[in-house]
């Protein structure tokens, strides 16, 4: 190489690396900040609320992948055959109020969020360790505890009185509610690291098309995008974060009352036009569904066969014309077209239903479910626990197959559609991705500098 | 009822009569104005409701057309044409709906199903026959909602030019309770719009939910059902009077017009119900007031009744009641004689009739009484004949025998003076049967069983009477009380059975009976003599006649007058050789 090759060289590196700096900057989360996320429901209901997994943690959680990981357990042991579990906490980790994480604390704390038709039948604080014990084997324990129903909160203070908000040991902790926003700032000794923006500010209860127009207007961050108006949103460019399937619509059928004959809710299942639900209501961003797990997460949906078969609807009806079926919507938007869409599906097969019915328990109600876990086996349990059939679901797929397919064939859950969660972002929110289940993984998201 | 009474009721039912004429002609005079005002204000109101509805029609059009011209309908059309995608515009419908302030909007793709619904959304992918009509004038169309229910609009159809083949919009407005608030309504006038389904026609479905007006829903619509259907039944305007209340003045005169579709179904029907409580109130006043004159008439009808009886009816009152008394033997009666008229004349008539006729019974009674007095004396003189000759031939013996020796004068005179003396004895039992039948008493009455007197008879006369007579009795054995004097009773059968005897000289059946009848004892005396002819027994109760050749005529008549005593009647059934037989009737006992 000549002298004036390397001096070349030498001018093109410097060139090459003062190119780079700003990109290398440009990637650098950046501490500090105020992230201001808008949502149409409750931030604490269960489930997905998306309060919970930023101020309370579990004793395990799910990568990506569906593995189960430590959390506030770094470990956990089965004993005799998965009928019995021991747990062992985290040491130094404490809750936002300065008190220590406890294996009793541990205990009150899923104890109040499950004082009955739990997974475990008992559960005891034993040194470090929390103990799970049941008659039944429990071999999705661990990953059913990464769900967002048994996250630890602190339910007594060291003084001994409940406290006043939510106080768990997770990335941010509650400071203040007014005015329909919740304010959450970063928790600076979580045993997690810090996150990098200082405060979160969830506005409640705020409708969609406000949403819409505070994002636009620079005066929300985040905001949720109903999977119908994703269409829309990306002609509008906005910047989207879209997860996979993580949610199931699906009809539930009553199998008392009029609908006691199986054959009617063979009926009903075969009635629905779940293809017009797709690509119409829900704007093809919806999966054809025959399945409760998608096939992404189960490998083996495509077995069950979204068919609608009217004329044989018709004939399993066998003439029977039952009384006018109390049909619920659970939510609002695409769900409630949804419902009149199922509704007149099953009037062509002869069945007359009373849509938005005050009924207490309804013959048919439309709902989604939330495909929590990136594990198919919890997902499944947790589902079949939901519809009072908390059957174990042993973790392979021959398994849950058989047990998904037991589970269909009694016609009182019928899949529709797997659905994805959509966010809309500002464009100074950076690194922000999504857990799992959908929900927004904020710990680890950071704000763009104000120019 | 008399004639005051009569007079009375009649001129209170001339009175009544008339004002109830009077009445009914003035009712039915304004129930005939109320009900041509009616029908002219349903005309108005048609033809006011038929200038609305083009209104509108007109305005459904003009919204369609503009909308099925706009870039934005024609871009959507343009590009649902060169894609083949339908979904996209699922709530395009709405926004456009909302944009042109249509109720309804459907968009029907060029396969003719719905593409985008704003009423319907999740209708979607059905056929909407509808469009086959685009071009034509606006309709009338029933819409089905998500919940069930159904609303009636005012449609037009129009294709939107850009894209080939055409997709169409279909729009309208309800015709609804803003709707119905918007029409002219008369005072008293109530506008309502029956809007269900056909299947809901009969009574028993009718569904009032469906049937609203400007202001809510109609109260007591069930009472409406009946002219409804007759309404959706004919598919011609049909009018009633209903009943929308508990009272009279809750009625309305309604008017059913029935509102088709193209093809002429009957989609809905408007009810157009005109209040009758104007109509009611003049009525009922009327009726108060034909009450009250009613009333006034009948009492001046009291008032001129009672002055015409003082004028007319009283002297007619007082000739029946004078006549009433002639009727009853007292001919000695007068009637005031006042005036010149009809009455006068009558009453004067009346007065000599009356006069007349005591004048007559005057001398009836003298010259009935000269003739009984003859009687008495023929009688008299007869009864007094028969012993008289017998004396004077004794009297002539005697005279003769003294020219006899006094052995033959002795026995001459024995046998005359024995003569005498039966002679004598013979007059004296006819003077006393003739001072028994003056000197007759009154009954002393008591309790007696008519059985036993019967057979106190038998046994006094059945020893005595002859071998030939067979006497018999036929008595019910429960007893038959009488109220009578037994002793007089018993004179008068022993009469009867004596006289019985005398008319069997060659013997028979003397028969001797009793029984109770409802209220009366009959008792029969019965023989099996010769009888009597009818002559005979005509005069068999007058005093003094006798088919006997010693016998005074006097028994019968005493017989008569003792059961004439006692309140009972007798009476006899003959026939000549057949006997006769003495029926006497005589009053129960009191209990």
């Amino acid at each position: 190489m000549s002298r004036r090759t390397a001096i070349s060289c030498l001018l093109l590196a410097i060139l090459l690396a003062g190119l780079a700096a700003p990109a290398a900057a440009r990637t650098r989360p950046r501490y500090g900040g105020t992230l201001r996320i808008e949502t149409v429901g409750d931030p604490w209901q269960l489930p997905s609320g998306i309060a919970r997994r930023l101020v309370l943690d579990g004793l395990t959680t799910l990568d990506a992948a569906g593995n189960v990981r430590p959390a506030l357990a770094t470990d956990w042991q089965s004993e005799n055959a998965g009928h019995r579990w021991i747990f062992r906490l985290r040491p130094g980790v404490r809750f936002h109020d300065g008190s220590p994480l406890t294996t009793i604390a541990v205990v009150a704390s899923l104890n109040a969020s499950c004082p009955s038709d739990c997974p475990w039948t008992s559960l005891r604080a034993s040194g470090a360790a929390v103990v799970f014990s049941s008659d039944a084997p429990m071999p999705n324990l661990p990953a059913l505890l990464a769900g967002d129903e048994f996250l630890i909160a602190l339910t007594l203070s060291s003084e001994g009185k409940t406290p006043t908000a939510a106080t768990g040991t997770g990335p941010f902790q509650v400071t203040g509610f007014s005015n329909g926003v919740l304010s959450l700032s970063a928790n600076d000794t979580c045993w997690q690291g810090r996150p990098f923006v200082d405060t979160l500010e969830i506005r409640t209860r705020r409708a969609l098309s406000d949403q819409r127009l505070d994002l636009v207007a620079g005066r929300a961050d985040v905001i949720e995008v109903p999977a119908e108006d994703a269409r829309q949103a990306r002609q509008q460019h906005l910047l989207l974060l879209a997860s996979p399937p993580v949610q199931l619509l699906a009809l539930e059928i009553a199998d008392s009352g009029p609908l006691a004959n199986p054959n009617l809710r063979a009926a009903i299942a075969l009635a629905v036009d779940r293809s017009a639900l797709a690509n119409v209501i829900f704007q093809k961003e919806g999966q054809v569904a025959a399945s409760l797990l998608p096939q992404s997460l189960s490998g083996y949906a495509f077995l069950f066969a979204p068919e609608r078969d009217l004329a044989r609807a018709q004939q399993l009806r066998g003439g029977i014309t039952p009384p006018s079926l109390p049909f619920r919507v659970e939510g609002d938007g695409a769900l409630q077209l949804a419902g009149q869409r199922i509704a007149l599906n099953l009037r062509e097969a002869g069945f007359p239903t009373q849509l938005n019915s005050a009924a207490s328990h309804p013959d048919l109600v439309l709902r989604i479910l939330p495909i929590e876990f990136p594990a198919p086996a919890a997902t499944l349990e947790q589902l079949f626990r939901r519809n009072d059939h908390p059957d174990p679901v042993e973790d392979n797929p021959a398994a849950e197959y058989k047990a998904e397919r037991g589970f269909l064939d009694r016609k009182t859950v019928v899949p529709l559609l797997h659905l994805p969660r959509v966010y809309a972002l500002s464009p100074r929110v950076r690194d922000l991705a999504l857990h799992a289940d959908g929900s927004l993984d904020l710990a680890n998201a950071s704000l763009e500098a104000s120019p | 009822m008399s004639l005051r009474q009569k007079l009375l009721l009649l001129l209170s039912l001339t009175v009544a009569a008339a004002v109830a004429a009077v009445a009914w002609t003035v009712l039915t005079r304004i129930r005939h104005v109320f009900e041509q005002r009616d029908q002219e204000e349903t005309a108005l109101f048609v033809s006011q409701f038929q200038r609305e509805f083009q209104h509108r029609s007109a305005e459904v059009i003009e919204s369609i057309d503009h909308l099925a011209a706009s870039e934005r309908a024609r871009s959507m059309a343009f590009e649902m044409v060169q894609s083949g995608d339908a979904w996209p515009y699922l709530k395009e419908a709405q926004s456009l709906a909302q944009l042109a302030q249509l109720d309804f909007l459907e968009i029907v793709g060029p396969d003719g199903n719905v593409v985008s619904s704003a009423q319907f959304p999740a209708r979607f992918g059905y056929a909407e026959p509808a469009a086959a009509r685009a071009g034509a004038d606006a309709f009338l169309k029933r819409e089905e909602l998500p919940d069930g229910s159904a609303a009636l609009g005012l449609f037009a159809v129009r294709p939107i030019r850009s894209a080939e083949p055409a997709v169409h919009l279909i729009g309208g407005k309800k015709l609804d309770q803003s709707f119905l608030a918007d029409l002219p309504a008369a005072p008293g006038m109530t506008i309502g719009l029956y809007a269900a389904d056909a299947g809901k026609d009969s009574p028993a479905l009718f569904d009032p939910a469906s049937f609203y007006q400007g202001g809510g829903l109609v109260p007591n619509a069930p009472r409406y059902a009946s002219l409804i259907q007759a309404a959706r039944q004919t598919g011609r305007q049909t009018t009633a009077i209903l009943s929308l209340g508990s009272r009279g003045e809750e009625s309305a005169s309604v008017t059913a017009i029935p509102l088709k579709s193209n093809s002429g179904a009957v989609l809905a029907v408007l009810t157009v119900a005109i209040s009758r409580a104007g109509l009611v109130a003049a009525q009922q006043h009327i009726r108060a007031i034909a009450y009250a004159v009613a009333s006034g008439g009948i009492l001046l009808a009291i008032i001129f009744s009672l002055w015409i009886t003082a004028r007319v009816s009283h002297p007619i009152e007082q000739l029946a009641r004078a006549a009433e008394e002639v009727a009853e033997g007292n001919w000695d009666v007068h009637v005031p004689e006042r005036g010149r008229d009809e009455v006068a004349v009558l009453a004067r008539s009346f007065n000599r009739m009356t006069t007349e006729l005591t004048a007559q019974r005057e001398r009836l009674v003298q010259s009935e009484r000269v003739a009984a007095w003859r009687e008495l004396a023929r009688r008299l003189a007869h009864e007094l004949k028969n012993p008289l000759f017998p004396l004077q031939i004794t009297v002539e013996n005697l005279v003769r025998a003294r020219a006899l020796s006094p052995a033959e004068f002795n026995e001459v005179f024995d046998e005359s003076t024995r003569t005498l003396s039966m002679e004598i004895a013979n007059l004296k039992t006819i003077i006393g049967r003739f001072s028994d039948f003056s000197k007759m008493p009154r009954p002393q009455l008591e309790s007696v069983d008519a059985a036993a007197v019967v057979q106190r008879v038998r046994s006094l006369y059945e020893p005595a009477a002859d071998a030939g007579i067979v006497f018999q009795t036929e008595l019910p054995r429960d007893p038959m009380p009488l109220s009578a004097d037994p002793e007089l009773l018993h004179r008068a059968l022993s009469n009867l059975v004596l006289n019985a005897i005398d008319a069997m000289p060659s013997g028979g059946t003397l028969t001797l009976s009793a029984k109770p009848l409802d209220t009366l004892i009959e008792i029969r005396v019965a023989d099996t003599g010769e009888g009597l002819t009818p002559e005979e027994c005509e005069r068999l109760f007058t005093p003094y006649y006798t088919t006997k050749q010693h016998g005074t005529g006097l028994g019968l008549a005493v017989v008569q007058s003792v059961i004439a005593d006692h309140g009972g009647t007798i009476a006899v059934e003959s026939a000549p050789s057949r006997g006769a037989t003495f029926i006497i009737t005589l009053p129960k006992a009191p209990a």
